[in-house]
């Protein structure tokens, strides 16, 4: 259930579909572009199209916040539209506003990425100004107040959202002691303690072109793009690529904990160790995940929603991050049945593991997946950031022509075999916020 | 008259976007209607082999009367229940298990089913979702099961959230209590508890019928093969008379209100001021361009003159909005809201929010003001344009409210048509006492 719009966003422009390139998931054009000055790019070159957008990425993210600065990375990020230059964030907003281009920022807890989005006949504009706010960005006083003061309003309302803590608390508990568990907006008394000149040096280690990743998509040609980059980031330091934070160590052991709110339904997160991006089995355990909890036709739905209707939404993910892995199940129960639902989605965990999967389910799945790229290439942007993700996994443009038979090449053991590695209960750790009935936290070690 | 207007704009130094947006090429998307009264759009685009199937009936929560809220929506739900020919909860697994992606959705106006898919399953989702506009069964087995997912669904939305607690409460005062426009589109929890199989079959047999919907097509398809596959699957279905809706000409009789909601679960407050406002078919609709352009500059980014005044100047805000949808059948709302700053108290906010709108109405706006507006309202259209997803959303919202091809294609005109005095007029006419609601979310007891 949805409410219609919020504000009309009522295009009539319908013409403009037509700008939309010709090509499917597996015959996209992917070009590779090095500039003069040495930095690479990917491209979908579509002349259609007069917009241009562009992904692009630093290596290092929120993880990699130094001691006592937690926050530090995203409050930049924020920061890096709110003036550049000889422009104050008021100016530097209306010049976007005026060449109908969007620019911004923000962080993952691996790396800090942007997107432009720009009329093509618009593009110095577009690149001039993100030229500003990669290399001259300003961090004037005022803005750090009124940013801070925004970020500080946004973790108080976060600590009283069943799900933000739901969510905090897994990572507090997953990683706890490793960089992966400290919250990506900071802490209220860090924050407090930041300057413009922390942030100064935080942009200056970050925004540097070791590391650097960019994908560009629409109308624009391969000696433009290499111009319009060496002007965006031709200002940018060569740096080094930061350091990657130590090997994570899964937890071995079951751990339940109960945080709770004056809330009628209960927010329930349950995460086991995952798989790595690069793990040979990769394609195993995405089969594996979908007909875990992988959309409306999985066991997880059907059994917990389908079956019983004890939730509205019931799914599984599997999270890879750069140094650590999850696979993570989600849903919401009211307090009085909340029990229930997490013991029918263990018991879903023992069958899948212990009782196997069918053909039929193996069958499915596959051509689920095959078909699931092409349904989320729907706009330009989006195909940008396809291509940032492929580059962030170290995949090469011809990825998506493969893809297909690296699906078809997965067998049914080796989805058993999944099963039976990831789906251990005796390695999960369940978050539960709320006020559940017949649930109760792990007693501390 | 057109003409003349992107002439101007195209003078204008202060709006250099506007020509280049009007320049973009525009081709009318293909619209027919079968014999039994269907209305099919297709709006062809070759990005990806995918296409999207929008299903969208002229029927909604607000076609609901007190006592019985929650029928459209729990209908919804029902659908995927299964027919004759497709078993319960089979619906969405034939979609999963042929590559593709489906879901639905309930708003106050229409209620909307949609696939996407390769193209070869086009002839597929069509023949299903065919099958369901007359075929569909319910069994009191699964409207079991289904009303307690329904009132999960409920508390994840409404009661687990103060905001949406309180927007509901708001809903009411604004509408006046028991109205179309004051239920929640999900139903009040009485109502789902005992809402029955007869029901949700006389709604369904009241209101799902080919010449009450619209059949959106969008993505890599052509207007040829929408309508021979729309032909073979839709065609059959017998036309059947569906009544009129109807929608209040006036909200609620009382007003001003002023309500609040002290919440254990807040700490960051919230003011907000709710008007009774005319939408593209109701009230005084003339306005309805300009109260777009309003919205905009008044609250819509962080250049317009609220943001710049209360969180930039005065620091009395850590965030304000302004925001209004006209796409509506019967009237709607415009809505200024304000997250204040830490030991800013509700009096200081009015009396900034009064201040800006004491001085917009008096002092006017200026031609490069609303031609900024102008020019955010058209560039967020045109790339909204570049999303298979909204092409559909579009149409099925317009469509489905009284609204035509023609207001589609003449809005980027309309917009751009409004004039400073325009603005003002709008103003004047939505910012009146005798239409709002004040609305307050606080933490419960003393914090902050």
């Amino acid at each position: 259930m949805t409410r219609i719009l919020r504000r009309g966003a009522l295009a009539a422009l319908a013409g403009v579909l037509a700008w939309l390139p010709a090509a499917g998931a597996g015959a996209i054009d992917i070009k590779q572009v090095t500039t003069p000055l040495g930095i690479k790019a990917w491209l979908v070159e579509d002349k259609s199209a007069p917009v241009v957008a562009l992904s692009f990425s630093f290596a290092g993210g929120t993880a990699s916040d130094p001691a006592g600065q937690s926050g530090v990375t995203n409050l930049m990020a924020t920061l890096l539209t709110d003036g550049a230059g000889p422009l104050d964030a008021q100016a530097f907003r209306r010049r976007q506003e005026d060449a109908a281009a969007s620019l911004g920022f923000g962080a993952s807890l691996d790396r800090l990425g942007g997107t432009l989005r720009v009329l093509s006949a618009n593009r110095d504009e577009g690149f001039e100004l993100l030229r500003l706010a990669l290399a001259r960005p300003r961090f004037d006083p005022d803005m750090v107040e009124q940013r801070r003061a925004q970020t500080i309003a946004q973790l108080n309302q976060a600590a009283q959202r069943p799900r933000s803590v739901a969510g905090r608390t897994l990572m507090e508990t997953l990683f706890a002691g490793y960089p992966y568990a400290a919250d990506p907006e900071g802490t209220r008394d860090d924050l407090k303690a930041l300057t413009p000149a922390l942030l100064e040096r935080r942009a200056a280690t970050l925004l540097v072109r070791a590391g650097l990743i960019v994908s560009a998509v629409g109308d624009i040609d391969e000696a433009e793009l290499a111009r319009q980059l060496d002007r965006a980031f031709g200002d940018l330091a060569v740096g080094m690529v930061p350091p990657l934070p130590p090997e994570w160590t899964p937890p071995t052991r079951p751990r339940t904990i109960v945080v709770e709110r004056p809330v009628p339904q209960s927010i329930v997160l349950m995460a086991l160790p995952g798989i790595a991006r690069d793990d040979p089995d990769w394609y195993a355990a995405l089969v594996m995940n979908h007909i875990l909890g992988g959309g409306q036709q999985s066991r997880l739905f059907n059994e917990v929603r389908g079956k019983r209707g004890l939730a509205y939404g019931v799914s599984s993910g599997l999270r890879p991050y750069k140094r650590a892995a999850l696979l993570v199940i989600s849903t919401a129960s009211a307090n009085e049945r909340v029990a229930e639902a997490i013991r029918v989605i263990r018991a879903n965990l023992v069958r899948l593991r212990d009782d196997g999967i069918t053909e039929r389910e193996f069958a499915d799945a596959k051509t689920y997946l095959r078909g699931a790229l092409a349904l989320s290439l729907d706009s330009s942007g989006s195909v940008a950031g396809l291509m940032q993700s492929l580059q962030v996994d170290g995949l090469s443009p011809d990825h998506l022509v493969r893809r297909d038979a690296l699906i078809d090449a997965v067998k049914l053991d080796s989805v058993r075999r999944m099963a039976r590695r990831l789906l251990r209960d005796e390695a999960m750790t369940t978050v539960v916020v709320g006020k559940p009935v017949g649930v109760v936290s792990d007693p501390k070690e | 008259m057109l003409g003349g207007l992107v002439a101007s704009a195209v003078c204008s130094p202060a709006a250099p976007a506007l020509a280049k947006l009007f320049a973009v090429s525009r081709r009318p998307a293909e619209s027919f209607t079968l014999a039994n009264g269907l209305q099919v759009v297709v709006l062809p685009s070759r990005r990806a082999p995918i296409v999207t199937q929008v299903l969208v009936y002229k029927v909604g929560s607000a076609d609901e009367t007190f006592g019985h809220t929650g029928v459209a929506h729990f209908l919804e739900h029902m659908m995927f229940k299964g027919t004759d020919r497709v078993a319960s909860g089979e619906f969405s697994r034939i979609v999963s298990r042929n590559g593709g992606r489906d879901n639905a959705y309930t708003s106050f106006d229409s209620t909307g089913y949609h696939q996407t898919v390769a193209p070869d399953r086009l002839d597929m989702v069509m023949r299903m979702e065919a099958d369901r506009m007359t075929g569909l069964r319910i069994a009191e087995r699964d409207l079991i099961s289904e009303r307690q997912v329904v009132l999960e669904e409920r508390r994840s939305r409404i009661d687990n959230v103060p905001s949406a607690l309180l927007d509901e409460a708001t809903r009411e005062q604004l509408f006046g209590r028991h109205k179309p426009y004051a239920m929640p589109v999900i139903g009040y929890v009485d109502d789902i508890k005992k809402l029955n199989i007869t029901e949700l079959a006389t709604f369904y047999r009241r209101f799902y019928a080919p010449g009450n919907a619209v059949l959106i097509v969008a993505g890599d398809t052509t207007p040829e093969a929408v309508r021979k596959l729309a032909e073979k699957h839709y065609g059959p279905i017998p036309a059947r008379k569906i009544e009129a809706r109807r929608r209040p000409a006036q909200g609620a009789v009382d007003l001003p209100q002023r309500i609040s909601r002290a919440d254990a679960r807040v700490v960051e407050p919230r003011w907000s001021c709710d008007w009774l406002a005319p939408s593209y078919r109701v009230g005084e609709t003339k306005y309805a361009y300009a109260l777009q352009v309003l919205a905009r500059l008044f609250g819509g980014s962080e250049t317009s003159r609220l943001w710049r005044a209360m969180v930039v100047d005065a620091r009395v805000a850590l965030s304000v909005w302004a925001g209004y949808s006209p796409v509506s059948l019967g009237l709607t709302s415009f809505d200024i809201g304000v997250h204040p700053a830490p030991t800013r108290t509700v009096a200081e906010i009015e009396s900034a929010v009064n201040v800006e709108m004491k001085r917009l109405i008096d002092g006017g706006v200026t031609t490069e003001e609303v031609e900024r507006a102008q020019n955010q309202l058209l560039a967020a259209a045109i790339y909204g344009q570049d999303s298979l997803a909204s092409g559909p959303r579009l149409y099925g919202a317009v469509l489905s409210t009284g609204g035509t091809m023609a207001d589609v294609a003449a809005w980027p005109e309309r917009i751009a048509a409004v004039t400073p005095v325009d603005v003002v007029a709008a103003a004047r006419l939505v910012w009146r006492d005798s239409g709002a609601v004040i609305s307050l979310l606080t933490p419960a007891a003393g914090t902050r």
